[in-house]
């Protein structure tokens, strides 16, 4: 391992590329500007859309303006706030949303846990407990797709410029959101809350492996069951359940198969 | 309608435990990163209750949703959700613009032709 000096060289074998395969980028610059242009095409318009939807969300419920926009910019997870303002909106107790809210951003963990380690090991220092709040559903499946063809020391920097991006338009599009919804007409409203389910749905298509496309259909059996019980605890309920009962599938029955993406 | 809504002290309690409890998730993941496989047998685990979890949430907020989609007649909300799907994977390449506008623009018609309020 180098010293804690910033060592002359890298160590091939840190890059995970062939050597025969030219630097994606120039320079930390060149890949920060290459994060942000990646990030400000479908992923922001898509992410931008989410939070008008989020915002507008509260504003039809009668929900705190400053309560909405803070929420995008503290929590920026949209699922998670989504958790919130339903909840907060049908008066469950702080406790119980707080404890739905952590349970949704468990994901977290695993979508830290797989990409940070990609990155060199230079930047792994403290500093990543601060990037780790850019860190959501569109950054983390952008990255996790272009770090294969990135060079782990520009990674950081592309990761920087695609989470900042995505992260300085919530904020807008959440109070943009909460001030067309008392000024558009109550259809068009209707279709700005509708986005944020929509757009949940959709990406279930884009799931490949089988052990979490179980979990899903599951889920979508089991939840509108344990909602009906109790709403308070379905999700958690139903999460642990279905993910549980899919676990088990995929390791018993599955995994052995030749051909299935595992 | 009747406001049963978290008011005063207890919205802003729930904020604070809401962006408290996802930073948590988040600083756990650095803390963890480097020092625990991906592919190991809790991370499948965890991702398929997040999985779950959050299907959950999608179809709830569809099926059993608050507020201002409550009035649209839940056969509608199934019918919008199976023809964005059809876009969706009507090419390899995945359509997620257009499936979202679809979406969108078919329940803000529908609005604009049948709600009454």
């Amino acid at each position: 391992m180098p010293s804690s000096k910033n060592p002359p060289y890298l160590d091939p074998s840190e890059i995970p590329l062939g050597s025969s395969v030219a630097q994606r980028f120039k320079s930390r610059a060149d890949a920060f500007g290459s994060g942000i242009r990646d990030a400000a095409g479908a992923p922001a318009m898509v992410l931008f859309a989410g939070m008008v939807g989020f915002g507008a969300m509260g504003r039809t419920n009668g929900i705190d303006g400053w309560f909405t926009a803070l929420s995008s910019l503290l929590m920026f997870a949209l699922p998670g706030q989504v958790v919130l303002m339903e909840m907060a909106i049908t008066g469950s107790s702080a406790l119980a949303i707080a404890l739905a809210v952590t349970l949704t951003s468990t994901r977290f963990v695993t979508m830290t846990v797989t990409l940070f380690p990609q990155f060199d090991d230079k930047d792994r220092n403290r500093s990543l407990y601060a990037h780790v709040h850019l860190l959501a559903m569109t950054a983390w499946a952008v990255s996790m797709k272009e770090f294969a063809t990135i060079e782990s020391k520009h990674r950081l920097s592309y990761f920087l410029g695609l989470g900042l991006l995505c992260w300085s338009i919530s904020l807008p599009g959440t109070v943009l959101g909460y001030f067309l919804a008392g000024l558009v007409p109550a259809p068009v409203t209707l279709g700005l809350v509708f986005i944020n389910p929509l757009f949940f749905m959709l990406t279930f298509t884009e799931v490949k492996p089988w052990i979490n496309r179980i979990a899903i259909g599951l889920a979508c059996i089991l939840g509108p069951l344990f909602t009906v019980m109790d709403r308070d605890t379905s999700l958690l309920t139903t999460g642990l359940a279905a993910g549980t009962v899919a676990y088990f599938v995929d390791r018993k029955l599955i995994r052995k198969r030749p051909g299935v993406i595992g | 309608m009747i406001n049963t809504s978290l008011q005063g002290w207890g919205l802003w309690i729930a904020l604070a435990g809401a962006c408290l409890g996802t930073y948590a998730c988040r600083a756990i993941g650095v803390m963890l990163s480097g020092h625990i496989n991906q592919d190991s047998e809790i991370f499948r685990w965890l991702a398929a209750v997040t999985y779950a979890m959050v299907a959950t949430l999608t179809v709830r907020l569809i099926l059993l949703p608050v507020g201002l989609l409550a009035t649209v007649p839940l056969w509608i909300r199934i019918l919008i959700c199976v023809l964005c799907i059809g876009v969706m994977i009507s090419s390899p390449k995945r359509r997620l613009v257009p499936a979202l506008l679809t979406g969108t623009l078919l329940l803000v018609s529908y609005g604009t032709f049948f709600l009454t309020s």
